[in-house]
């Protein structure tokens, strides 16, 4: 659903939002598992739900199949719970108020910006309102870059199967606080991990879970340790994200280090870039000189963060 | 000419098999709205793929994808095109590993979207 397309209470309610709360909506709708997902998403931004709020709405929908989530936010007018009038008026224009009057919990956490200047917002019991139905178009659109080549013999991955019981011993630096929330620093705080969590949820059913780390900072890993950490599980067919950016501690995006292949000594990682869908090769040698990337954005110029493969089911 | 039994056919002999290859179906499945646990439910249903031989393989693909994903149709349809590829029996391990890899793919991409947006001053 592109965000142009949204009813007009909820694009009332996006003009409210900063700029990179709306691109982080805008996301949310792509990833979004379905259109009924896209619907409510925006029904709970028209109801006056904050980007915290919706961001957690939207991270719970995600894994849900619709019939889930239509049971998840709609109110049984016949449940025992005896709802009043007032609250199944509500949970029909906000998801996100039936979803939570369901038992179902959110962990926005903090804010992490201050609301704008402008009219406060209606209190909840005042913004009972119907949202209305808006076409749904998938909105996505993605340019294919023909990849470079690398003229390897061979894949060292290729042709062998995944072993979850062979990826490695990781390094074990002390262990990092978590994320810090508010104003964002160009640089990112000592310690702070921002795909671990997500990368170990997105993959525990396979078997797979992920430790994060800096990289190139006093106390932190080495880009050279990193990728020879990295080269066993890639091999094995395990693609590893990195972040990038144009100075240690600069992490601009992730992206993912998706084959290795080495010919003779020397090695080649394919990487893979979903914001611009980009997919190149870079030798080795020159990932390590730290001055540029294989990527059109040329102010990337390094590898800044690695997450690297930690776990080992035997369920898989 | 079929490849020699000892060797790969082509498709799964092709250094973009896991490249490439992988990319333009994580991008198709993506534009088709399919989700990354759909994919892993589909590497869980053919882990024990290994070891059969390349018609029994072939039609567990197509047995899963007119039952289980019939009600997703693109990966339905990458299941069908890949049985009918597999020529050897080496093809059935490599095609496994291949589908193992693009569900990793699709819920690393998914993780790797959400994280840039974390970082400071990141996430375009």
């Amino acid at each position: 659903m592109n965000v142009d397309l949204l009813s007009d209470e909820a694009q009332a309610q996006l003009e409210r939002w900063s700029k990179k709360s709306r691109a982080l909506f805008a996301e949310l709708l792509e990833d979004a598992g379905s259109d009924l997902q896209r619907e409510l998403l925006q029904r709970a931004v028209a109801a006056g739900h904050t980007p915290k709020e919706v961001h957690a709405f939207a991270d719970e929908l995600r894994g849900m199949d619709d019939d889930d989530v239509f049971g998840a936010c709609t109110l049984n007018e016949n449940a025992p719970q005896d709802y009043t009038v007032a609250q199944l008026l509500r949970a029909e224009a906000d998801p996100l108020y039936a979803f939570e009057l369901n038992g179902h919990q959110l962990d926005p956490g903090e804010e992490d910006e201050p609301p704008p200047p402008g009219p406060t917002p209606p209190a909840p019991e005042e913004r009972v309102h119907t949202v209305a139905l808006d076409p749904i178009s998938s909105g996505l659109s993605r340019k294919k870059k023909e990849p470079a080549a690398f003229d390897a013999e061979s894949s060292d991955g290729r042709g062998r199967k995944m072993d979850w019981q062979d990826l490695g011993r990781s390094p074990a630096p002390p262990a990092p606080p978590r994320p810090v929330s508010g104003s964002a620093p160009a640089v990112a705080p000592a310690g702070a991990k921002y795909i671990e969590d997500l990368a170990t949820e997105a993959t525990r059913a396979l078997g797979v879970t992920w430790r994060e780390y800096e990289l190139d900072l006093p106390g932190t890993l080495t880009l050279e340790d990193a990728l020879a950490q990295a080269a066993g599980p890639v091999g094995r067919g395990i693609p590893v994200p990195v972040a990038i950016g144009p100075a240690p501690g600069a992490s601009r995006r992730f992206v993912l280090l998706l084959q290795l292949s080495t010919s003779g000594k020397s090695r080649a990682w394919q990487l893979y870039d979903p914001f611009s869908s980009e997919l190149a090769w870079a030798h080795e040698g020159d990932l390590l000189a730290r001055v540029e990337l294989p990527f059109a954005a040329k102010i990337h110029r390094r590898l800044t963060r690695i997450a690297i493969p930690t776990s080992r089911s035997a369920s898989f | 000419m079929a490849p020699p039994k000892s060797q790969a056919s082509a498709p799964f002999a092709s250094r973009e098999l896991n490249g490439e290859v992988l990319v333009e179906e994580l991008v198709d499945l993506r534009n088709a709205q399919i989700q990354a646990r759909h994919l892993t439910d589909c590497v869980l249903a053919l882990r024990d793929l290994e070891g059969t031989r390349v018609s029994e393989a072939a039609s567990r693909l197509k047995q899963l994808a007119s039952n289980r994903f019939s009600g997703q149709p693109a990966l339905a349809s990458l299941l069908v095109r890949w049985s009918a590829k597999l020529k050897t029996e080496h093809d059935v391990p490599l095609l496994v590993g291949h589908l193992e890899r693009l569900a990793l793919a699709s819920a690393l991409v998914a993780a790797v979207r959400r994280g840039s947006d974390r970082l400071p001053k990141g996430g375009r």
